[in-house]
C-alpha cells in the first residue's frame, strides 16, 4: 500500500468494490463508527482533500474564516470528485464540518443523506442518546441500502474492525522502536489509504505492508523524536517535511492517526454491541471536541508522549479551526508545565506557500530541543 | 519588565465608570452630562454621549442604571459572602438570580462594556490573550473579558456556565481553557444540535441536572417561591419586550436605534429584575409618545435594516446613531431577536420546563445551534424581515463567527429569492481595529444608496427553493 | 589564526555574508537579493570573496560555511554551505556572542524585525534557542509596513524615525490592518496634522505589533532589536518605553547578525570537532 494509493481518491480498490455493485458512503469525522456502515453492506469513505489547494468554488460558499481543511473538502465535492458516493453522512464533529455539510447539501445534494448527532460529553444520558443515534442511523442505512443491521452482522464488523485496530497498533509500535521500523509518514499514508478501503482489503495489505517494514534493514536512530498531535491532517507533506528535517514522528494523537484506536471495547460488548459502540465513541474519543475530557486527553499525550520517549510535541492546527487551535495552546501550557517542549503550529492547509515557514519553525524547534539536521 | 499593557481588570475599571453614573439623578440636564462627559477620556467619552442623546436619554439613562445596580451586585457579592458565576450570553441567567447565594455576570455583555465603556476598549485584554498563545481566530466576544479574567488581576468568578457545547465550539472552548488556568469548575450544558423529541429531551435532562449541580455547588436549594417572584417579573419583561417589538413595525420607525442595543444586556444580565422591568418600561412609553409624534431623527425614513447577526458594539454613536442620521432604522439584529414566552407559574416544574424552552430559543442557540444552522437562520431572518417590514438585511461578518459565515451563502440566497438585498460586511463586532467604523459606513451607505433607498421589497422575488435538508434520500 | 567560518544570510529583501577568524567579523557583504536564492548567495559570497582576498585570504580557507534565511536549503542544495540552520537560532547565537562589551553573554531576548516578517527569540544562558515567536503573515508587523508608510508621508526610511522623534501629540492610528492605517494616514494628512505626529503615530503602531509578537514568549533581560527596523529610533524608543527597559547595543550592523550568528555557529561546531579530535 502507497501513498498514492491514498492520493487516488475513487480509483483502485474503491472502484474495484464498486464495479462489483458495492455502495460506497462518505462520512468525515472521525466520531463516526464506520463498522455500522459496514455492517450494512456499504463501504464507508472518509471524506478527505489530501491537501487540495484550490478552494475558489469553495470559497464562495464558506467563507475564508473557515477552516481550510473543510474549504478544500467541499471544494472537491463541488467540483464532482466525491460523485461515486452514493451518500453521505454528517457527523457534527465541529461547526465547520457542519457548515461544510449544509453547502454541500444546498448545492449538490447526496443521493442519500442522513445526520448523526454525536454528544459532545460523555453521561450516561448522552450514552442512551448516541446509542438512540446509532439505531437510527442503522435503519436509515437499511432504507437507503436494503441491508438489516442485525446485531450479528454488527458484531462481525467491528470483530473485522478490532482485527485492523490490532494491526494499527503494531504498525504503532514499529514507530516507537528506538529505532522505528517506519516512519511517521509512512504510518499516515497506511491510515489515509485504509480510510477508503474495504476492510477485508485494508487488513490484508496493512498486514502485508507491516511485514515489509519489519523485514527491511532498521534505520539509524532519529536524531529527535516527535509526537505530533492536532487537527484534521491529511496531507503526509507535512509529516514528511517535519521528518526530512531531522525530527521523527514516533507517535501521534491525529484524527487521521490514532486518535481512531484508543481505546478497547468494554468486556461483553458483544452483549450490546450497540452500546458498545456508543460507549467506545463517546469514552475512547480524544478528539477536544468532547468538552470535560482535557485531563483524560492530556493523560494520554504525556502517556503516550512517555512511552515514545519523545523529545518534544508539535501540536498543528488548521488555522481558523477554534477546537485545535484553543486546545493546542491548552495543552502547551499543561505539557511545558511538566518540561515537555512544545512547538504549536499554525497552518494554512493546502497552502505550499506556507510549508517555507513551518519548516522554518520547526527547524528551529527541532535546534531548540538539539536535534536539527 | 513586563510586556503586558493591562494594568488594571476590566471588571474593575468597569465599576469605576459606572461609579460616575451611580450619581446621576432623574434625567440629567444637558449640562450634566456635559459635565459628566467631560470627566471621562476620549472614547468612553464618545460612545456614551449616544445614550444621552435627547430622543434616546429616558431609556440610556435607565439602562445604564440597570447595567450599573448589575455590577455593583456582582461587586459586592463576595463581600456578602455570594459565588459570582460567569455566564455566556446563551443562557438565561434568571436561574442564577434565582439563588441567593449567587449573581451571574455575562461574559459578551462585560466586553460590550469595554467596547464602549473603556479607553482603548478591549483591546489590551485581547492582546492578553494573545500574549498566552490564544490564536486570533478565537471569538473576542468572550476572550476580551476572559483575557481580562486570566490577567490575574481582575475579579475571577467562582464557577463558569458552559452553555455553548454543540452550538458554538469558539465560546466553549475559551470557557474550557480558562476554566482549566485557573482551576475553577465549569458546569456544562450541552445544546444538542437536534431539534426532535429526542433532542429537546437530552437537553431537559441536561438542564435539570446543571440545577441539581448549582444547587450543591452553592449549597441551596432552587426556592421555588422566589423563582415564582422572579419568573413573574420575566413573564413582565415578556410582555413589555413584546409590546416594543410591536412598536418597531410603524412607518417611520418610532424606536430609536441603539434601544436595541439595551435590549441584549436586558435579557442576559438581569431578565426578571425590577431594573429590567423599569428600562423595558422607558423604552415602550418613550417609542410610544415617539410613534403618537411620529418622532424620527432624520427628515425621512429611507431604509429600514434587520442585522442577520451581531452588530458593532464600538463607536456606538457612530454606528447607531449615525444610521438614523442618513434615515436608516435597524430594526433589530438576532441578539434581541430573543423570542421570549411567557413561563407556566404553576409549578417548580412548569417554571423549569418554561426556562428551559427559554435556553432552548435563545440567540446563536437557536440558529447555530440548530439541527440545520441555515434553515433556521434562514428562518428566523425571513420571519424578522416579514414581521418587522425590513427592506434589507444586514450581516455583521465578525470575523470570529465561523457558524454564520460558513452558511451566509445560504441565507444570501435564500434572500435573493424572496428579493430582499443582503449586506456582508466585514469587521470584529467588539475590537475596532480590525475594521474602523468609517469603513463599514461607507459600505452601508453604498449598499442603502444603490440597492435600497426608492426600491419595493420583493422585487425580483422568487419563489423559496424546496431545501433537501430532510435525511433519506433528496 | 583561528579558524575561519562563514555565514550565509538569505533572506527575502537582503542578503549578508560574513566570515569570522575565531569571533572576530574580518569581512562582511551585503547585497539586495535576486529572483533565485542560489544566484543570491552566489553574487554576496563574490562579494565577500573581494574583502577577503583583500585581506591575503580566500573563502575556501574557511572551516564550517552556515547558511540561514528564507533561502538557505537552495543555498545547501548548492553546495555553497555545508549545512543549514534557522534564522531563528542564528539571530540568537549572533546576539548572544555579539562583540560588545555589552552584550557579552547577558543577552537573552532578541527581537528581529526584518523587511517580511518579525520574531522574537529567547536564549538561555548558554545562548541556546530557548522559546520564539514569529509573524510572517501580518504586513503591519514588519517593516515592509514602514516602508508604505513613509510613501504615503513623502519621506525615506531613514528620514521616518527622526521625524517622528519630534512629534508634540502622536496620533493614534484606529486599525491594525496596514491598509486601513494608510488610509488614515493619509485623512491625517489631508487634514493637516502635523508629519511628525503622524510619524509617530505609524512607529507606535509598528511597536503595538512588535509588542503583540514579544507578549507570546515573554522577556527576560537583556533585550536587544535586529533587523532593518532596529535602525529606526522611534520605533525602538517606543518599544523600549512599553517593556521599560532599554535595549542594548550589540556593536554590529543589526542587518549581519543573521549572518554573524551562522558563522558563530559555525565557529562553535568547530571547537567542538576539535576537541573531539
Amino acid at each position: 500500500m502507497s501513498e498514492s494509493m491514498g492520493r487516488d481518491l475513487a480509483g483502485g480498490h474503491l472502484r474495484t468494490w464498486r464495479d462489483g455493485g458495492g455502495r460506497v458512503v462518505g462520512y468525515a469525522c472521525v466520531l463516526t463508527p464506520v463498522e455500522v456502515l459496514d455492517a450494512a453492506g456499504v463501504l464507508p469513505f472518509r471524506v478527505k482533500a489530501l491537501g487540495c489547494s484550490k478552494t475558489d468554488r469553495a470559497d464562495a460558499r464558506l467563507s475564508r474564516f473557515n477552516c481550510g481543511f473543510c474549504r478544500s473538502c467541499l471544494q472537491l465535492a463541488l467540483e464532482g470528485a466525491f460523485d461515486f458516493l452514493d451518500g453521505v453522512i454528517e457527523t457534527n464533529g465541529c461547526d465547520q464540518l457542519r457548515g461544510m455539510f449544509e453547502n454541500w447539501q444546498y448545492v449538490a445534494p447526496a443521493p442519500w443523506f442522513h445526520y448523526l448527532k454525536v454528544p459532545h460529553v460523555v453521561t450516561p444520558e448522552s450514552l442512551d442518546y448516541l446509542e438512540h443515534e446509532l439505531r437510527r442511523l442503522a435503519a436509515a442505512l437499511e432504507r437507503g441500502f436494503g441491508a438489516a443491521v442485525t446485531d450479528e452482522r454488527l458484531i462481525e464488523a467491528i470483530e473485522r474492525r478490532e482485527r485492523i485496530r490490532a494491526s494499527l497498533g503494531r504498525l504503532a509500535d514499529l514507530r516507537e522502536r528506538p529505532a522505528p521500523a517506519v516512519t511517521g509518514s509512512e504510518a499516515l499514508s497506511e491510515v489515509i489509504a485504509g480510510s477508503a478501503l474495504p476492510p477485508a482489503v485494508f487488513q490484508e495489505l496493512l498486514d502485508e505492508a507491516i511485514d515489509r517494514f519489519e523485514r527491511r534493514p532498521a534505520p539509524p536512530a532519529p536524531a529527535r523524536r516527535l509526537l505530533l498531535g492536532g487537527a484534521a491532517i491529511d496531507d503526509v507533506e507535512l509529516v514528511r517535511d517535519i521528518e526530512s528535517l531531522g525530527g521523527a514522528v514516533v507517535a501521534d494523537t491525529l484524527c487521521f492517526g490514532s486518535r481512531g484506536v484508543s481505546l478497547e471495547l468494554s468486556e461483553g460488548w458483544r452483549d450490546a454491541p450497540v452500546r458498545a459502540l456508543a460507549e467506545r465513541t463517546l469514552r475512547g474519543s480524544t478528539c477536544p471536541r468532547m468538552y470535560d475530557e482535557l485531563p483524560s486527553r492530556l493523560e494520554l499525550v504525556l502517556a503516550t508522549a512517555a512511552r515514545a520517549r519523545v523529545d518534544g510535541v508539535v501540536l498543528v492546527h488548521n488555522k481558523f479551526c477554534d477546537v485545535h487551535g484553543i486546545d493546542n495552546a491548552l495543552l502547551r501550557l499543561e505539557l511545558e508545565k511538566r518540561g515537555v517542549p512544545v512547538l504549536a503550529l499554525e497552518r494554512e492547509y493546502g497552502a505550499a506557500a506556507d510549508r517555507g515557514r513551518l519548516r522554518t519553525r520547526t527547524q528551529a524547534f527541532l535546534e531548540r530541543i538539539g536535534g536539527g539536521r | 519588565m513586563g510586556t503586558t499593557d493591562v494594568r488594571a481588570g476590566l471588571f474593575e475599571r468597569a465599576v469605576g465608570l459606572f461609579g460616575l453614573i451611580d450619581g446621576m439623578r432623574g434625567v440629567p440636564s444637558d449640562e450634566s452630562i456635559e459635565g459628566l462627559l467631560r470627566l471621562l477620556p476620549p472614547d468612553p467619552r464618545r460612545n456614551l454621549a449616544a445614550f444621552f442623546e435627547p430622543h434616546v436619554r429616558e431609556a440610556g439613562v435607565s439602562f445604564l442604571r440597570m447595567v450599573k445596580d448589575w455590577m455593583f451586585h456582582a461587586r459586592d457579592a463576595r463581600a456578602a459572602g455570594r459565588k459570582v458565576i460567569l455566564v455566556p450570553f446563551n443562557f438565561p441567567p434568571e436561574l442564577v438570580l434565582a439563588f441567593d447565594n449567587a449573581v451571574p455576570l455575562t461574559s459578551e455583555v462585560l466586553t460590550t462594556i469595554a467596547a464602549v465603556g473603556l479607553e482603548g476598549g478591549g483591546e489590551r485584554y485581547w492582546e492578553h490573550m494573545m500574549g498566552l498563545g490564544l490564536p486570533d481566530h478565537i471569538c473576542s466576544a468572550n476572550s476580551v473579558e476572559l483575557g481580562s479574567v486570566l490577567s490575574g488581576i481582575d475579579l475571577v468568578p467562582d464557577a463558569i456556565i458552559s452553555a455553548a457545547p454543540g452550538g458554538c465550539d469558539a465560546n466553549s472552548k475559551i470557557h474550557e481553557l480558562v476554566s482549566r488556568v485557573l482551576g475553577i469548575p465549569q458546569l456544562l450544558i450541552e445544546k444538542p444540535v437536534d431539534d426532535s423529541p429526542e433532542g429537546h429531551a437530552l437537553y431537559d435532562v441536561y438542564f435539570r441536572q446543571l440545577i441539581e449541580r448549582l444547587e450543591d455547588f452553592l449549597d441551596e436549594r432552587l426556592d421555588e417561591d422566589k423563582l415564582r417572584r422572579l419568573l413573574a417579573r420575566a413573564n413582565r419583561c415578556t410582555e413589555l419586550y413584546w409590546e416594543l417589538y410591536e412598536l418597531h413595525k410603524p412607518r417611520p420607525c418610532p424606536v430609536p436605534n441603539i434601544y436595541n442595543l439595551f435590549l441584549a444586556p436586558v435579557r442576559f444580565c438581569l431578565w426578571g429584575s425590577d431594573q429590567a422591568i423599569e428600562t423595558l418600561e422607558t423604552m415602550v412609553r418613550t417609542s410610544r409618545r415617539r410613534l403618537e409624534e411620529r418622532a424620527y431623527p432624520a427628515p425621512v425614513e429611507r431604509a429600514r435594516a434587520l442585522w442577520a447577526y451581531t452588530s458593532y458594539y464600538f463607536d456606538v454613536n457612530e454606528l447607531h446613531g449615525w444610521m438614523e442620521r442618513q434615515g436608516y432604522t435597524f430594526l433589530a439584529d438576532v441578539l434581541d431577536l430573543y423570542h421570549p414566552r411567557p413561563i407556566d407559574l404553576r409549578s417548580r416544574d412548569s417554571m423549569i420546563d418554561g426556562m428551559i424552552a427559554a435556553a432552548w430559543s435563545y440567540p446563536m442557540n437557536r440558529q447555530m445551534g440548530a439541527s440545520s444552522m441555515s434553515g433556521a437562520w434562514v428562518r428566523d431572518v425571513a420571519h424578522g424581515v416579514r414581521d418587522l417590514d425590513a427592506d434589507c438585511v444586514i450581516f455583521c461578518g465578525h470575523d470570529a463567527c465561523k457558524q454564520s459565515w460558513s452558511v451566509v451563502s445560504i441565507l444570501g440566497d435564500e434572500l435573493e429569492r424572496m428579493g430582499v438585498p443582503l449586506l456582508v460586511l466585514h469587521g470584529d463586532s467588539w475590537l475596532k481595529t480590525v475594521t474602523p467604523i468609517a469603513v463599514l459606513q461607507e459600505e452601508i451607505t453604498a449598499f442603502m444608496e444603490t440597492r435600497v433607498v426608492g426600491r419595493r421589497r420583493g422585487a425580483g422575488r422568487r419563489r423559496l427553493r424546496r431545501r433537501s435538508t430532510t435525511e433519506g434520500s433528496s | 589564526m583561528s579558524p575561519i567560518t562563514l555565514g550565509i544570510d538569505v533572506g527575502s529583501l537582503t542578503a549578508e555574508a560574513v566570515a569570522l577568524s575565531g569571533r572576530e567579523l574580518i569581512a562582511s557583504a551585503q547585497v539586495d537579493v535576486l529572483h533565485d536564492p542560489v544566484a543570491t548567495a552566489r553574487r554576496v559570497l563574490s562579494m565577500l570573496d573581494e574583502t577577503l582576498r583583500s585581506v591575503g585570504l580566500d573563502r575556501r580557507q574557511a572551516a564550517r560555511t552556515i547558511a540561514t534565511g528564507y533561502g538557505r536549503e537552495r543555498v545547501c542544495d548548492a553546495r555553497l554551505a555545508d549545512h543549514h540552520v534557522s534564522e531563528i537560532s542564528c539571530h540568537g547565537a549572533g546576539a548572544f556572542h555579539a562583540p560588545s562589551a555589552a552584550a557579552g553573554a547577558g543577552v537573552r531576548t532578541i527581537i528581529d524585525i526584518g523587511g517580511q516578517d518579525a520574531k522574537v527569540i529567547r536564549v538561555n544562558a548558554r545562548g541556546e534557542l530557548s522559546d520564539f515567536s514569529m509573524n510572517d503573515k501580518c504586513a503591519a508587523g514588519a517593516g515592509h509596513f514602514l516602508e508604505l508608510m513613509c510613501r504615503t508621508l513623502g519621506v525615506s526610511l531613514d528620514e521616518l524615525g527622526p521625524l517622528a522623534l519630534g512629534a508634540s501629540h502622536p496620533v493614534e492610528m484606529s486599525s491594525r490592518c496596514s491598509i486601513f492605517i494608510e488610509t488614515e494616514v493619509l485623512h491625517f494628512l489631508q487634514r493637516g496634522f502635523d508629519r511628525r505626529d503622524i510619524a509617530a503615530g505609524v512607529c507606535h503602531a509598528m511597536a503595538d505589533r512588535v509588542l503583540s509578537l514579544v507578549r507570546r514568549v515573554g522577556v527576560a533581560p537583556e533585550v536587544t532589536m535586529t533587523g532593518g527596523v532596529a535602525k529606526n529610533v522611534a520605533v525602538r524608543r517606543e518599544v523600549e518605553r512599553r517593556l521599560g527597559h532599554r535595549m542594548i547595543d550589540l556593536g554590529l550592523d543589526p542587518q549581519l547578525v543573521g549572518a554573524y550568528g551562522a558563522a558563530v555557529l559555525g565557529s562553535l561546531e568547530v571547537a567542538r570537532s576539535g576537541e573531539r579530535r
